[in-house]
């Protein structure tokens, strides 16, 4: 089975072609264009700039998705795009081109959720069964969600203001350590003493699995407004106190969230931590600590697939394709679509063949 | 060559870039199939099976065509993006060359089409075209349909400033929005220009040359940069 994934919903124009063999032959064509340079200046993601770039791109990127796999469209089983959540103007496009390949060529249409692509990650690298606990960490998302199965998402808790992500840029901003924020807040942390500056741990210690970033922000904020004048040394401190700070209440709130997952389904884990921030290797030390103290395990996919990618969003397209799941040419992009209102495919929707899709 | 022009070859064109939907196909003057759905949102789901429903008609499928047109826009951004996003992809699927005319060439076309010569013969056109806000898009012809400036995003009143001397054709969905700015001028509203017509897109489409092999595919007009401004020092 090959499916070509489609994937425009943020900065990263992006195509794939993956196939159900063997772990490690599954990806035939991985292809990212980022758009990093274009919303540098910005200091943030403009959704129009991103929008027209994802146009200017993802036809051709597609081409050299197909020509890489060295398949063509007709070898393909289906087409997979990212319909929701994020930037509507770029998910139309990718939703767009996903859908008129479909209708050249008599192919089904898979719309896949951005997350749901993230959540089965951890699948297409390491052949995972279900359940497993997820902590979903990006620019635009922070939550933590038992994996039941395909569109089976119980969510344990989120964040009620900033995803972490935006917490890293808004933390690179203050500290002016440039765009995007995350590796930059992690280089400088690097050299950086994380205890001689005390900022918040917010929600740590509460009932519950939500987070909250706006108030570690603020701490930063505040912090720099008492120093005379912000040396180097300062913002490194200050990035490593800012960087610890997040790592503990992700411990914390990741180690609740496993522990109500043993009571409900009887496993100890696994841990998977997928999205952008799961790059940051002093998070994934504090998360792999959590997991072997739980007695079981962190799994991170590699750093290429943590980020957007049309990999995720080809794969989750399979894994719903092949229970039976096909959309219409009418599906409406989403700008919000909760992982947890999903269902899972069933044998009532069947996949239409080819021949009907095509008349 | 199966595509070359005046070689009848089924077209199939279609528009969503401003406050409608349309597709239709064409055989030389033959309208095969005619689809006009008004509408300003709703496109990205309607439109894919708008053409089909049109393909059906017609009795084609897509290996029947020889061309593709679409409009790249003036109108909203976020349905020029829809409309070339797919006609880019459809190219790319099928093999087929893909035409792509910006608005006020269309709506010349579909004035000239549908007025005679001796009421056009004193008068330049004037093609306004809705941008969902207090400014419009403009561009003007004279009449003999050359363009008489490079096409803008103006305010009605800016806009009736820069009109040419003389009687004035207007079409464009953007024309009710000009007229209150055009007090005391000599003009014409042309009759059935308030929407983009997919059978004029197609015509226009089916007597364009090729494009030379190899060329890049048709990128949008916008008119406007995007709204964005560059952030200021972080406050600390």
């Amino acid at each position: 089975m090959l499916i070509l994934g489609i994937e425009t919903s943020c900065d990263e124009t992006a195509a794939a072609v993956v196939s159900d063999a063997d772990v490690g032959a599954r990806l035939r064509a991985n292809l990212v264009f980022t758009q990093l340079e274009e919303h540098r200046l910005y200091g943030g993601v403009v959704p129009e700039i991103a929008a027209r770039s994802h146009l200017e791109r993802i036809d051709a990127l597609v081409a050299e998705a197909l020509r890489e796999a060295g398949v063509d469209f007709a070898d393909l089983d289906a087409i997979a795009a990212t319909t929701g959540p994020g930037l509507i103007g770029g998910v139309m496009v990718g939703m767009m081109t996903a859908k008129a390949i479909a209708a050249v060529h008599g192919k089904p249409f898979v719309a896949v959720n951005h997350l749901e692509g993230h959540a089965l990650t951890a699948r297409l690298t390491h052949d995972l069964p279900f359940p497993y606990l997820l902590l979903l960490v990006s620019g635009g998302h922070c939550q933590l969600l038992a994996v039941e199965g395909v569109g089976r998402y119980r969510r344990y808790g989120g964040t009620i203001d900033d995803a972490v992500g935006e917490a890293f840029d808004k933390t690179a901003k203050l500290l002016e350590l440039g765009y995007p924020g995350g590796p930059a807040v992690e280089r400088r942390a690097r050299s950086g003493d994380p205890r001689r500056i005390a900022l918040p741990r917010p929600m740590v210690g509460r009932p519950g699995c939500d987070f909250s970033f706006s108030g570690l922000k603020t701490a930063v904020r505040h912090a720099l407004g008492k120093l005379e004048s912000v040396t180097p040394q300062d913002r490194a401190d200050l990035a490593a106190a800012f960087q610890a700070a997040v790592a503990d209440v992700l411990a914390d709130r990741s180690a609740r969230a496993l522990a109500r997952f043993q009571a409900e389904t009887g496993q100890s884990g696994p841990l998977v931590v997928a999205g952008g921030v799961a790059a940051n290797a002093t998070l994934r030390a504090r998360l792999s600590d959590v997991a072997q103290a739980q007695g079981t395990e962190l799994i991170a996919p590699p750093m290429a697939l943590c980020t957007d990618n049309g990999a995720m969003i080809a794969w989750a397209g399979l894994e719903r394709f092949r229970l039976g799941a096909v959309d219409g040419l009418d599906f409406p992009a989403r700008p919000r679509w909760p992982l947890d209102s999903l269902s899972a495919p069933t044998a009532s929707t069947p996949a239409a063949t080819a021949s009907e899709l095509a008349s | 060559m199966p595509n070359a022009p005046f070689t009848p070859s089924p077209v199939l064109a279609f528009d969503c870039a401003g406050s409608s939907c349309s597709a239709a196909i064409l055989v030389g003057d033959q309208v095969l199939a005619q689809r006009f759905e008004a509408r300003r949102r709703g496109q990205a789901e309607r439109l894919l099976p708008l053409l089909q429903e049109c393909l059906a008609e017609a009795g084609l499928s897509w290996t029947d065509l020889g061309r593709l047109a679409v409009t790249r826009g003036p109108g909203s951004f976020t349905g020029v993006r829809v409309g070339l996003a797919t006609a880019r992809a459809l190219a790319l699927a099928s093999g087929l060359p893909l035409f792509a005319v910006d608005g006020f060439r269309l709506y010349a076309a579909m004035t000239t089409h549908s007025l005679p010569e001796a009421t056009r013969r004193n008068s330049a056109l004037v093609v306004a075209i809705d941008a969902r806000r207090a400014d419009l898009f403009l561009q003007c012809f004279d009449a003999q349909g050359q363009p008489l400036a490079e096409p803008q995003s103006l305010l009605p009143e800016q806009a009736a400033a820069r009109l040419p001397a003389g009687p004035l054709l207007l079409a464009g969905d953007g024309v009710e929005q000009l007229l209150p700015a055009l007090t005391g001028r000599d003009y014409q509203v042309v009759e059935g220009s308030a929407a983009a017509d997919s059978v004029a897109l197609a015509r226009l489409a089916a007597n364009l040359p090729l494009p030379p092999a190899g060329s890049l595919p048709p990128t949008p007009l916008y008119l406007r940069p995007p709204d964005v401004s560059l952030p200021g020092k972080p406050r600390a």
